[in-house]
């Protein structure tokens, strides 16, 4: 058996899943302490479970992202290695940035050394201001992290009290900026992952349940429960992907969809593409800043069904940033929901109070009816055209090579779109806006927490080669080594060292029996030439564990 | 303010041969900077995805013989396209100017083309141009080639164009491929010096090309006032490229395109693909952007290690010198002087094609029309490798053509057709975008239009 929670910002599901069957569902509002609603929601799909019985736990939480938005994390210093390039102006994010001389160029070469008195002067004063947290982190460093590791070294050694995160090992992609911000949020929240992830931990053992924990990840992938406090950052944002994986769940293999998750203040976009969620072609954005996150292309739409409306004049407005309850729930102010309720999209909530809600909003002799229809037609509206936005941003997408452009071209829209969560009475309306069909799945309601439930663990080894050099580097382990016989490696010998190194990080995560397979994100091979004469080779490998779910739900007939 | 457009298309799925200097690698640590330090992210600058050229893009510029598919890849099409959607932003606004930083390069590629020549088929800024004109009616426009070797494809293709200025300076053709690019070429009877040549000294630095920038291209560059800038943006001018012998630094390619203030750069030649490409691409996308690149620098660098000799800088002064007389007294030339009172100016040329290696000959004849460019014909003979001579006539109405250079466009298009002298006939009609190839042997007729 499988269980999958998910907390989101107002309700937080619960779904036990057993052979592909939902057995129990849970559904408890979420209050202001992240654990107490989890557990709510899990006794409820537990009651009469024997706990030995559940295999798996997957949590979908909020905690990461709502820490980041509220700047509830804990101070850090940033000590930088930049070199020649942009002015240093554009990496102090933070009142606590110190800036060291030292330079690598693209395939790792020494251009500067480090200045270790700079480091130690840094760490100094670092100390001295109190901070107990510091990323380290250099232009670079995922083709040569020797900087990065000095300097750590230096900063242990001269305050060894220090908490000291590294750049490199937090992502392996070039990327120097969001390598710096993706470094400074691992560095301020792993603290209070860790201490939620022991919570979890301890309430799971207090129930007698021996499953393995996971917690999910913006990608759509799993990562066990307490392996994560190393990367907290990529639990960002995973409740659009629980929503999606759920979809997935729910629809036939290899289905071609759009999924709407209408929330009460946001409405998620998402694709799934011949049966695979798509993959933002670069790292979230988090809170207007780009981190080097790896997650689904998801669009959100600050609408939902419990956006506040408002009638100014002759316009009809609805709010992106005010929420409120809807007046068919006993709320103060009309809602997209109540409009949903006078036109029989919905089941929740009173009639009679959805009724008032919309003649607050009438002009003239409108009746309630004519204007739910304009309150739908114009959220309808404001979503169709995010749903455009987003194929058009999917189909061009960045292209480096020619293939990639010509493939884009033939690139088709999808024609079915996926309602879920508690306004999923809105995909109908959306769909047929756009030509295309509907479906608003059984087990709507709790396709999020369907979508933890059946998520995998997700790992990725990003392999580069450089046999002139003779090297190679395995940047999320930070490792960097000689290869044995530069002149016969080839594509062959960088595919098997790759997969070598992906079962490695899996076994040292917890999660070695989770990889049956690897999947081949990207595969470049360059030769280096002088002077009309191959004098070596790079190649650039990214392996992963098959993406996919564990199983489609049975039982519903889509 | 309007950010700086980018569209990177570094083709790493495509090269002319696998050691070719133009192969695979040849931006891939161009990417590595360009993403490491973050720039599609700033706020200024703004990436753009490639679509592909169009053949009809392609026919309003070239005579690809025998047919634009016989010349043309993918990779063409999508280097051309890229620079077409960059032109499509500048003319909406949405971007303030941008840079086509792509491959394969274009400049060396001719009006006729038969083959690959110093690895270019098909011209990207000429391309940007007829679609500028066509789509958006631009009037005049100006060509700034900075590339170390002479953009001859450009010149070759608005050498007789009025609303068109090419300037080219580079490494003195007397020491580098192509060989041209002299002073002399200065355009034709009803184009004259809206082609310059500004060649230049081997061991030419900074100094010296900020000399010749800021006595002679901005000062022709404010009396021509173009309504669009293209900067042909090579950068084989670099210290360390392998093809030629100057001595421009990343910074000096900088402050080149802050003065210029070009609307569009198109990457061209720069073959020092480690040591010069990643600063000097980065530093360019800056300056054009409007941020600060004076932290640039290429490894290795120590100011003051690049110094111009004094024989140098008096060659450089002597040429602007030249130019700059001939410049200042353009409106008390007398083109009959120069050219003759025939009715038609003829010239012929010999072109080579060194990566195909096809020797092409050609004669070129445009009517001396007092009311407009007036009609092009050119003919050409050349073996292909495969074996095939080719001996085709080319015909090009100008977009203002007057009603007498139109007809007998057409006339001269017919009539070529029925002499059975050529393999092949086409017909370049950029008045009313129509674009025609006639196969003489199979009799087939293929049509265009806009
Ligand atoms: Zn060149
Ligand atoms: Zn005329």
């Amino acid at each position: 058996m499988e269980i999958g929670i998910d907390v989101g910002g107002t309700f937080t599901d619960a779904v036990l899943l057993e052979d592909g069957y939902v057995r129990a569902v849970a559904k408890v509002p979420t209050g202001e302490d992240p654990l107490e609603p989890m557990l709510a929601a899990l006794d409820t799909v537990l009651a009469g479970v024997p706990p030995e019985r559940v295999g798996r736990v997957v949590l979908s939480t909020t905690l990461i992202t709502n820490l980041i938005a509220h700047r509830k994390y804990d101070p850090v210093a940033l000590v930088l290695i930049p070199g020649p390039g942009l002015p240093f102006d554009h990496y102090r994010i933070n009142p606590a940035t110190y800036i060291v001389s030292g330079a690598m160029d693209y395939r790792g070469r020494e251009i500067e050394p480090l200045n270790e008195d700079e480091v130690r002067a840094a760490a100094r004063d670092i100390a001295a201001r109190g901070y107990r947290q510091v990323a380290v982190v250099g232009k670079f460093s995922p083709r040569n992290a020797a900087h990065e590791l000095r300097a750590a070294a230096i900063l242990k050694e001269t305050v060894p009290e220090l908490h000291v995160e590294l750049g490199h090992l937090v992502t392996s992609q070039l990327n120097f900026p969001r390598r710096i911000l993706t470094a400074f949020l691992t560095c301020a929240t792993r603290q209070r992952y860790a201490t939620f992830a022991r919570a979890v931990a301890e309430g799971l053992r207090r129930r007698g349940l021996t499953a393995r924990a996971f917690v999910l990840k913006a990608d759509g992938g799993t990562l066990p429960l307490e392996a994560a406090a190393r990367y907290p950052v990529e639990t960002v944002f995973s409740g659009p992907a629980a929503s999606t994986l759920g979809v997935q769940a729910l629809l036939p293999p290899g289905e071609t969809a759009v999924v709407l998750d209408a929330g009460g203040t946001t409405t998620d976009l998402a694709l799934i593409l011949s049966g695979t969620p798509l993959v933002a072609s670069r790292g979230l954005k988090v809170e207007d800043q780009f981190t080097q996150v790896r997650g689904l292309a998801v669009k959100s739409v600050p609408v939902g069904g419990d956006s506040v409306l408002e009638r100014i004049g002759r316009e009809l407005v609805v709010y992106s940033d005010r929420v409120d309850r809807p007046y068919c729930l006993g709320g103060s102010r009309p809602t997209p929901t109540d409009a949903l309720r006078v036109l029989g999209h919905t089941e929740i909530g009173d009639p009679g109070r959805a009724y008032e809600a919309m003649a607050l909003l009438a002009t003239d002799s409108q009746s309630p009816e004519e204007v739910a229809g304009e309150v739908l037609l114009m959220v309808t509206e404001i979503i169709a055209g995010e749903i455009e936005a987003m194929f058009r941003e999917w189909q061009e997408e960045p292209a480096y090579r020619v293939w990639e452009v010509l493939q884009r071209r033939t690139r088709k829209r999808p024609n079915l779109l996926v309602g879920v969560g508690g306004a999923a009475g809105l995909a109908p309306l959306v769909a047929q806006h756009l030509g295309a069909r509907a479906l608003v799945p059984p087990y709507a309601a709790v396709a999020n927490a369907i979508g933890a439930a059946v998520a995998r663990t997700t790992l990725m080894i990003s392999l580069h080669v450089d046999t002139a050099r003779g090297r190679y580097v395995v940047a999320e382990e930070g490792y960097q080594g000689e290869l044995e016989d530069p002149r016969h490696f080839g594509e062959h010998s960088a595919v098997q060292l790759a997969t070598a190194w992906l079962r490695k990080r899996a076994a040292a995560l917890g999660a070695g029996d989770e990889v049956d397979g690897v999947e081949i994100l990207r595969q470049d091979v360059f030769n280096i030439v002088r002077e009309w004469r191959t004098v070596g080779r790079l190649f650039d490998l990214v392996v992963q564990t098959p993406r996919g779910i564990l199983t489609h739900v049975k039982g519903v007939n889509s | 303010m309007r950010p700086t457009g980018i569209i990177f298309f570094p083709a790493f799925d495509w090269a002319i041969s696998p050691t070719h200097p133009e192969r695979e690698e040849r931006l891939l640590y161009t990417r590595d900077q360009i993403f490491e330090e973050g720039l599609l992210d700033l706020p200024g600058i703004k990436e753009f995805s490639p679509r592909l050229a169009t053949f009809l893009d392609v026919a309003r510029v070239h005579f690809c013989v025998p047919h634009v598919r016989d010349q043309v890849r993918d990779a063409h099409l999508i280097a051309a396209g890229a620079c077409l959607v960059l032109a499509d932003c500048i003319m909406s606004g949405e971007v303030r100017n941008a840079f086509a930083l792509v491959r394969p390069p274009g400049h060396h590629a001719m009006r006729v083309v038969h083959g690959n020549r110093g690895f270019c088929n098909i011209n990207n800024e000429a391309i940007t141009i007829e679609y500028l004109r066509r789509r958006y009616g631009v009037g005049r426009i100006a060509v700034v080639d900075s590339d170390v070797h002479h953009g001859d494809g450009t010149q070759d293709i608005f050498y007789h164009d009025p609303d068109v200025l090419c300037i080219s300076f580079h490494q003195d053709g007397r020491t580098l491929y192509p060989g041209t690019g002299f002073t002399n070429e200065l355009g034709g009877p009803g184009a004259y010096l809206r082609t310059i040549n500004i060649p230049l000294p081997p061991g030419t630095t900074d100094a010296g090309l900020h000399y010749v920038l800021d006595n002679l291209v901005l000062p022709i560059l404010r009396d021509f006032e173009p309504e669009l800038i293209i900067n042909s943006a090579g950068q084989d001018n670099h210290y360390t490229d392998p093809l030629a012998n100057m001595c421009v630094t990343a910074r000096g390619y900088a402050d080149l395109t802050a003065k210029l203030r070009p609307h569009l750069a198109v990457l061209e030649g720069g073959y020092a693909i480690e040591s010069a490409l990643p600063y000097v691409n980065m530093a360019i996308l800056l300056a054009l952007a409007g941020y600060d690149y004076s932290h640039v620098r290429e490894p290795g660098y120590r100011p003051g290690m690049l110094r111009e000799s004094p024989e140098v800088a008096a060659q450089i002064r002597r040429v602007v010198e030249e130019l700059r007389e001939l410049w200042e007294n353009r409106h008390r030339v007398d083109p009959e002087a120069i050219f003759g009172k025939d009715r038609f100016y003829e010239r012929q040329k010999f072109v080579y094609y060194d990566t195909d290696d096809i020797r092409e000959f050609q004669l070129e004849r445009v009517r001396r029309c007092p009311d407009c460019p007036g009609y092009l014909t050119v003919a050409s003979s050349a073996r292909h490798p495969g074996g095939r001579h080719y001996h085709i006539c080319g015909i090009s109405i100008p977009v203002r053509a007057c009603e007498e250079c139109y007809g007998e466009g057409y006339a001269t298009f017919e009539a070529a057709r029925r002499t059975g002298d050529y393999t092949h006939v086409y017909l370049q009609d950029k008045a009313t975008d129509v674009f025609r190839a006639y196969d003489t042997e199979t009799r087939e007729l293929l049509d265009w239009e806009g």
